[in-house]
C-alpha cells in the first residue's frame, strides 16, 4: 500500500457507520438506545446515546460515543476505563472492537489477546479474534468459533459468522441450517433479526434468487437498514459479479446516505468497472465519513496517480469481427515501450479465446499495467486468494508491469494471457463461473496456448499430491477462498489447471465449453460435471486421481531424490566444479524433466557444457529448456547468440522474441532483435524494435540513429535514412560505419 | 513515434560532448601517468573482484599510454599506506606541471561522519592524507576516480583547479560495496561508452557510461540504488582514459590529413553552435556537406595508415 493512515484515533468522525448489533449483555440504558437504533429510529437513538455519552460511567460513555461515531471520545473513555480497571477482560475486548471498527486489526488483536490473558474463556475476545481472521479469509477463524460454540452452543454471533463463512465457501446447505437455527435463537433471546435476514438474502442470492423476500423483511424491521443490500453485495463481489454488486450498493447508499462502508465498496467496485469519476465521488464521500480506512485512502491515491498514466484506445481491428477493441492504461514512463507488445498479445489472446470458447466479447477490454506493485495491490484489496501478479474484473485486467519487478522475475506475457482467459470465462457466464473453473481454464490456457509452453508445476503441488491434500472437484473453490495450509491457493491453481487439462484431453475442448455452458446456467460444480461430462463428480475425482498418478506419480515418488540432485547441482556450480555439476544436473533433469522454473538444472547443465567448451551441447540444452517453457532471460539470450553464431538467424529471432515476453525493458535485446530481423529481411519489424530501443533512451544515441537509418534504408525510405544518419554523425562524427553509409548514400 | 522528425527533435543534446576533442589533437597530447590502487577486499570474493578491476584498468591505461612504465599498480597485499605514499613520492619527483596524472582508487572506503578512509593492508589512509598526496604531485591536470564505498565524502575536498574528481557515491553515507568500478573498467573497452566514436574514451564518457550502467543494474534487479556516482571539476572530457583503436603513426602525410580533420571538426562545432538560428533543412544540408568531407578525409587517413602498416610489416 502506498501509505497507511496513522494509527492514532485523532479525528472525530461526523456520523454513523454501519449499524452494529450487540448480542452480548448490555446495561439497560445502552440496550434502550440500541433498540431504537435497531428499529431505524436514528434521531431518537442518537439523542439517547448522546445522553449516555455525557454520563459518569466510563464504559457506558465509551459505548455511547462509539455508537455515535465519536471514536476519539470512545477511545479516551475506554483508555481511562481500562486504566481504572486493568484486570477487566471485557473492557479490553470492547476496546478491541473499537479498533476493529476503525480498521486497526493488529491493535484489536492485541487487545483481544490481553483480554484472554485476563480471562482465557472470554467469549467476546474469542469472537473478536474470529472476526479478524474471517475478515482476512484465514481458516483459523473456525478454531476460535468452535471454542466459543463449545462453551455456548447458542452463541448467535458465532453462528452468524460461521454462516457467513459457509456462504463465502459455497457451503450453502450448511449455511442454511445455521441461519435457520440463528433465526430461532434470535427470536428466543429477543435479538434483532436483521443480520440473520441479510445473510438469508445472501443465501437466496447464491441459490440463484436475486429477489429475496428477506430483504423486504429486514426493511420492514428497520426501514433504513441499507446494510442488508451491502451484505448481499459482498457475496456478489467475492463471486466477481461486480456490476450486480454496484446496483445493490447504490441501493444501500440511497437508503442510508451516510453508510460510508457501502460508499467505499461502491467506489472500489465502480473502479473495477473502469467508472473512474463515479468511483472517485463515492470514495471521497466515504473518506469524509471514514478517514481511517487504508482501502479508501489508497484507492483515492491510486485514482490520483492515474494522471501519470497514458490511456490509449484501440478500436476493433478491421476485418476482425471478434475484436471488441482494447483500451490500455500504461504508465507514462513506459507506455511507448510496452504498448505495441501488450496490444499485440491482448489481441492475439482475444482471437484465440473467441475461437476456443465460441464466445465473442461485447465490450472493449481494458488492460492496466502498474509499475508499482502496491498500486496493483490496491486493486485487489478485500478479495480472497487473488493471484499476486494479475487480476481480472470482467472486462478490466489489472496486472504488474514488468518494470515493477526484477528483470526476468515474472513472465508478463503469460500473466496477461492468463488474465485474458478470465475475461472470457467471466463474461461467457455473466460472472457465474466458479472460481476454480475460471482459474483452471486460465492456467490450462497458459500451458496449452499461451506464449510460454509447458506445464509449470511448483514443488508445493507435488508435495500436496504426496500428502494427499488435493480437494474433490466440487470443493475446489474452498482452496482459493479459505486455505487451510500456506500453499493451498497455489496448489489449488495448479489442481484446477490440471483438471481442465484432463477434461480437454478426455472430452476435448467441447468438454470445457460444455462445463462453461453449465456454469452460465448457474449450475453448481457437482451437477455441471455430471451434465457436461456424463459422470458423477465422485467418479471424476477417482479417474482424475488415477490420471494424475500416471502423469506425475513418478515425480512425486522421486521428489526427495530430485531435490537432492538439485541441491548438489547448485552446490557444485557454486564451487565451479563443472563436471560434478553436470552429472548432478543430468540426474535432476532425468527425474523431473519439466522443471524449468527458477533454479532449473537445465541452466546449470548448459553452463557446465559451456565451461567445457562444448557450445553445441550448451545450446542444445537451452533449446530443450526453452521448449519446455524455460524463460530465464540470460539463458535465452545465450541461446539466441549461439543460434546466431551457428547461422540459424530465424531461430535467434524467435528466441529473442521470447525474451521480450519476460524482459521487455532491456535495451540490448531490442537492438539485437532489430539487427537480426534486418538480416532476415524483416525491416518493418526491425524498425519497430529500433523504435522501442530509441524509446528506452539508451546511452549510445549515435548507435540508435544509425540503426534507425539502416532500417529506413532497408524500407527504401531514403529521406528518413539520411536524416537519422546525419543525427548519428552529428553526435559521433567519427562513427566509421555511419560514415561509410553516408558515402554510399551520396554516391 | 512515427516520424524521423520527431526523433530528430529528441536528439539528446545533453549527450553531445561539450566540445569535440579533435581526434589527432588528442593523440598529440602528453600521455598521462597512472597510479592504480586496489585496497583490501576483506573476503575472497572482493579480493578477487578488486584485483580483476585493477588489472582491467591497468590494461586500458597501458594501451592508452603505450608505455607500461607510466602505469603503476598497487593491489591487495601490496597496497599499503607506505607503498601508496612511496608511489606518490615518485610521481612528485618525476612529473612537472605540464604532465597529466590519473589516479584510480578501488576497494572499500569508510566514513565515520568526519573522516573518510581508504582500507589498505595495515594502516588506512584518510581522505585528508590522500588529498595531501595528490597536492604533492605538480601535474597541473589531474583526474581522480575513487570507486570505493563512501567515496562521496571526499568529492568536495579533493576537487581543485585542474583536478577532476569522480566518486562512486554521492556522500560518505553510501557505505555499501559499490558496482561503479566494474562498470568504469568495462567502459574502457566498450564502443558503447565511446559516444562520439572517435576511438577514445574520455573520463566524461566513461563516467556517463558507468553511471548509467550502475543505475540500470539496480533497476533491473528491482532494488533501490545504494550508490549515486558523482563528478566534480571542469573538463573531464580532456582526459583520455582509454584508447579503443591502434595508436596512429605520425608521418607528414598523416599530419597534413590530421590537420585537415581538425579544421573540419572546428567547422562542425561552429555549425552546431549556429543550429538554433538555422532552418532545419539548411542545417542538415550543411551538416551533410561537412560530414562528407570528414568521412572522405577519414578514408584517406585509414588508407594511408593501412599502407604504412603494410610497409612496416614488409
Amino acid at each position: 500500500m502506498k501509505a497507511f493512515l496513522p494509527l492514532l484515533l485523532v479525528v472525530l468522525a461526523p456520523a454513523a457507520f454501519g449499524l452494529t448489533i450487540e448480542y452480548g449483555e448490555r446495561p439497560e440504558p445502552l440496550a434502550e438506545c440500541d433498540r431504537l437504533a435497531y428499529r431505524g429510529e436514528r434521531s431518537a437513538a442518537s439523542t439517547c446515546y448522546q445522553r449516555l455519552r455525557a454520563g459518569d460511567d466510563l464504559a457506558i460513555r465509551a459505548e455511547a460515543a462509539r455508537a455515535l461515531g465519536d471514536f476519539r471520545g470512545a477511545n479516551e473513555a475506554f483508555r481511562e476505563a481500562v486504566r481504572q480497571a486493568p484486570d477487566d477482560a471485557s473492557l479490553r475486548a470492547r476496546w478491541g472492537y473499537l479498533f476493529l471498527e476503525t480498521h486497526q486489526a493488529n491493535e484489536a488483536v492485541q487487545l483481544f489477546n490481553e483480554a484472554l490473558e485476563r480471562d482465557p474463556k472470554h467469549i467476546g475476545a474469542k469472537l473478536g479474534l474470529a472476526s479478524v481472521a474471517a475478515g482476512r479469509f484465514e481458516d483459523r477463524a473456525h478454531g476460535w468459533l468452535e471454542e466459543v460454540l463449545s462453551a455456548d452452543e447458542d452463541n448467535l454471533p458465532a453462528l452468524l459468522l460461521l454462516a457467513r463463512m459457509d456462504l463465502e465457501e459455497g457451503a450453502l446447505d450448511r449455511a442454511a441450517a445455521r441461519l435457520d437455527r440463528a433465526e430461532r435463537i434470535a427470536e428466543e433471546q429477543g435479538h434483532p433479526p436483521l443480520e440473520v435476514y441479510a445473510l438469508k438474502a445472501a443465501l437466496d442470492l447464491l441459490n440463484g434468487n436475486a429477489n429475496s423476500e428477506w430483504v423486504g423483511r429486514a426493511l420492514a424491521y428497520n426501514p433504513t437498514y441499507g446494510e442488508v443490500y451491502e451484505t448481499v453485495a459482498h457475496f456478489y463481489v467475492i463471486t466477481r459479479r461486480y456490476r450486480e454488486a454496484i446496483d445493490l450498493l447504490q441501493k444501500a447508499v440511497e437508503l442510508k446516505p451516510d453508510l460510508y462502508s457501502a460508499h467505499a465498496e461502491l467506489g472500489v467496485n465502480l473502479l473495477r468497472e473502469n467508472r473512474v469519476v463515479e468511483a472517485q465521488r463515492h470514495l471521497a464521500t466515504a473518506y469524509q465519513g471514514d478517514p481511517y480506512s487504508p482501502q479508501i485512502v489508497n484507492t483515492l491515491r491510486l485514482i490520483d496517480s492515474f494522471e501519470n498514466f497514458v490511456v490509449s484506445t484501440h478500436e476493433p481491428a478491421e476485418g476482425q469481427p471478434y475484436d471488441p477493441g482494447v483500451i490500455l492504461r500504461l504508465h507514462e514512463s513506459e507506455a511507448e515501450v510496452l504498448e505495441p507488445y501488450v496490444l499485440a498479445l491482448a489481441r492475439k489472446s482475444i482471437e484465440t479465446f473467441t475461437e476456443r470458447y465460441d464466445f465473442t466479447l461485447k465490450e472493449p477490454v481494458v488492460v492496466e499495467l502498474y509499475p508499482e506493485h502496491d498500486d496493483f495491490a490496491v486493486r485487489t484489496s478485500g478479495l480472497p486468494g487473488i493471484g499476486l501478479l494479475g487480476v481480472t474484473f470482467g472486462h478490466l485486467v489489472a496486472m504488474d508491469s514488468p518494470s515493477g519487478r526484477a528483470e526476468g522475475d515474472f513472465h508478463w506475457g503469460t500473466t496477461l494471457w492468463h488474465e485474458m482467459a478470465h475475461v472470457f470465462t467471466l463474461e461467457a457466464t455473466a460472472h457465474l463461473v466458479p472460481r476454480w473453473f475460471s482459474e483452471g481454464v486460465s492456467v490450462y490456457e497458459e500451458w496449452s496456448t499461451g506464449p510460454l509452453p509447458g506445464r509449470h508445476l511448483p514443488i508445493v503441488f507435488f508435495e500436496a499430491m504426496r500428502d494427499d491434500q488435493l480437494l474433490p472437484i466440487a470443493e475446489l473453490d474452498r482452496g482459493f477462498i479459505r486455505p487451510t495450509y500456506q500453499a493451498q491457493v497455489v496448489v489449488s491453481y495448479m489442481q484446477a489447471g490440471l483438471v481442465c487439462e484432463y477434461i480437454a484431453m478426455r472430452w476435448g475442448q467441447e468438454g470445457l465449453k460444455s462445463m462453461l455452458a453449465q456454469f452460465a446456467e448457474g449450475v453448481e460444480t457437482g451437477d455441471a460435471v455430471e451434465r457436461a461430462l456424463g459422470i458423477p463428480a465422485e467418479q471424476f475425482d477417482e479417474e482424475f486421481a488415477a490420471h494424475l498418478e500416471t502423469e506425475l506419480g513418478a515425480v512425486v515418488d522421486n521428489l526427495e531424490s530430485w531435490q537432492q540432485a538439485q541441491r548438489e547441482a547448485h552446490q557444485q556450480a557454486d564451487a565451479a566444479n563443472w563436471p560434478a555439476a553436470l552429472e548432478a544436473a543430468n540426474r535432476a533433469i532425468e527425474l523431473f524433466p519439466d522443471f524449468v522454473d527458477e533454479g532449473s538444472a537445465y541452466l546449470i547443465k548448459a553452463k557446465a557444457h559451456e565451461e567445457a567448451g562444448d557450445v553445441e551441447q550448451a545450446a542444445a540444452t537451452l533449446a530443450d529448456y526453452r521448449r519446455r517453457g524455460g524463460h530465464d532471460p540470460t539463458g535465452l539470450r545465450a541461446l539466441a547468440k549461439w543460434r546466431y553464431e551457428a547461422g540459424d538467424v530465424d531461430e535467434a529471432v524467435a528466441v529473442l522474441e521470447d525474451v521480450l515476453l519476460v524482459a521487455p525493458l532491456g535495451e540490448d535485446v531490442h537492438a539485437e532483435l532489430g539487427d537480426r530481423l534486418l538480416e532476415v529481411g524483416r525491416p518493418e519489424q526491425a524498425l519497430a524494435e529500433y523504435q522501442t530501443y530509441a524509446a528506452l533512451d539508451p546511452h549510445d544515441q549515435a548507435n540508435v540513429h544509425y540503426r534507425l537509418a539502416r532500417a529506413y534504408q532497408a524500407l527504401d525510405d531514403q529521406a528518413r535514412a539520411r536524416e537519422h544518419l546525419l543525427y548519428a554523425l552529428e553526435i559521433a562524427p567519427h562513427y566509421r560505419e555511419a560514415q561509410q553509409m553516408l558515402l554510399e548514400i551520396v554516391r | 513515434m512515427d516520424s524521423a522528425a520527431s526523433l530528430g527533435a529528441a536528439v539528446k543534446l545533453r549527450r553531445l560532448p561539450l566540445w569535440l576533442v579533435p581526434l589527432y589533437a588528442a593523440a598529440a597530447q602528453a600521455e598521462p601517468h597512472y597510479l592504480i590502487v586496489a585496497g583490501l577486499g576483506g573476503e575472497p570474493r572482493y579480493e578477487e573482484r578488486f584485483a580483476q578491476q585493477a588489472q582491467s584498468l591497468a590494461e586500458a591505461a597501458r594501451r592508452t599510454t603505450g608505455n607500461a612504465e607510466q602505469v603503476e599498480v598497487l593491489s591487495g597485499e601490496d597496497a599499503t599506506q607506505e607503498s601508496v605514499r612511496a608511489a606518490f613520492g615518485r610521481l612528485a619527483e618525476t612529473l612537472d606541471s605540464n604532465d597529466t596524472l590519473i589516479v584510480f582508487l578501488i576497494g572499500h572506503g569508510t566514513f565515520d561522519g568526519d573522516d573518510y578512509k581508504l582500507n589498505l593492508k595495515g594502516r588506512d589512509l584518510t581522505g585528508a592524507e590522500l588529498g595531501e598526496l595528490l597536492e604533492s604531485v605538480p601535474a597541473s591536470a589531474q583526474l581522480v576516480m575513487n570507486a570505493t564505498s563512501a567515496s562521496g565524502a571526499v568529492l568536495e575536498s579533493w576537487t581543485t583547479d585542474g583536478r577532476t574528481v569522480i566518486t562512486a557515491t554521492r556522500s560518505g553515507n553510501e557505505r555499501n560495496a559499490t558496482r561503479f568500478a566494474e562498470h568504469f573498467a568495462a567502459a574502457l573497452s566498450s564502443g558503447e561508452a565511446d559516444l562520439d566514436k572517435n576511438g577514445l574514451v574520455s573520463a566524461q564518457e566513461a563516467f556517463d557510461y558507468a553511471s548509467r550502467k550502475v543505475a540500470d543494474s539496480y533497476e533491473a534487479e528491482g532494488m533501490l540504488a545504494t550508490e549515486h556516482p558523482q563528478i566534480a571539476g571542469e573538463g573531464a572530457q580532456r582526459f583520455t582514459v582509454a584508447r579503443l583503436t591502434a595508436r596512429p603513426t605520425q608521418t607528414p602525410e598523416l599530419e597534413r590529413l590530421s590537420a585537415r580533420m581538425a579544421e573540419i571538426e572546428g567547422e562542425l562545432e561552429a555549425l552546431r553552435q549556429r543550429r538554433s538560428q538555422m532552418d532545419p533543412d539548411a542545417y542538415l544540408n550543411e551538416l551533410q556537406a561537412l560530414l562528407l568531407q570528414l568521412a572522405t578525409v577519414q578514408q584517406d587517413i585509414d588508407r594511408a595508415q593501412a599502407a604504412l602498416d603494410e610497409s612496416t610489416e614488409d
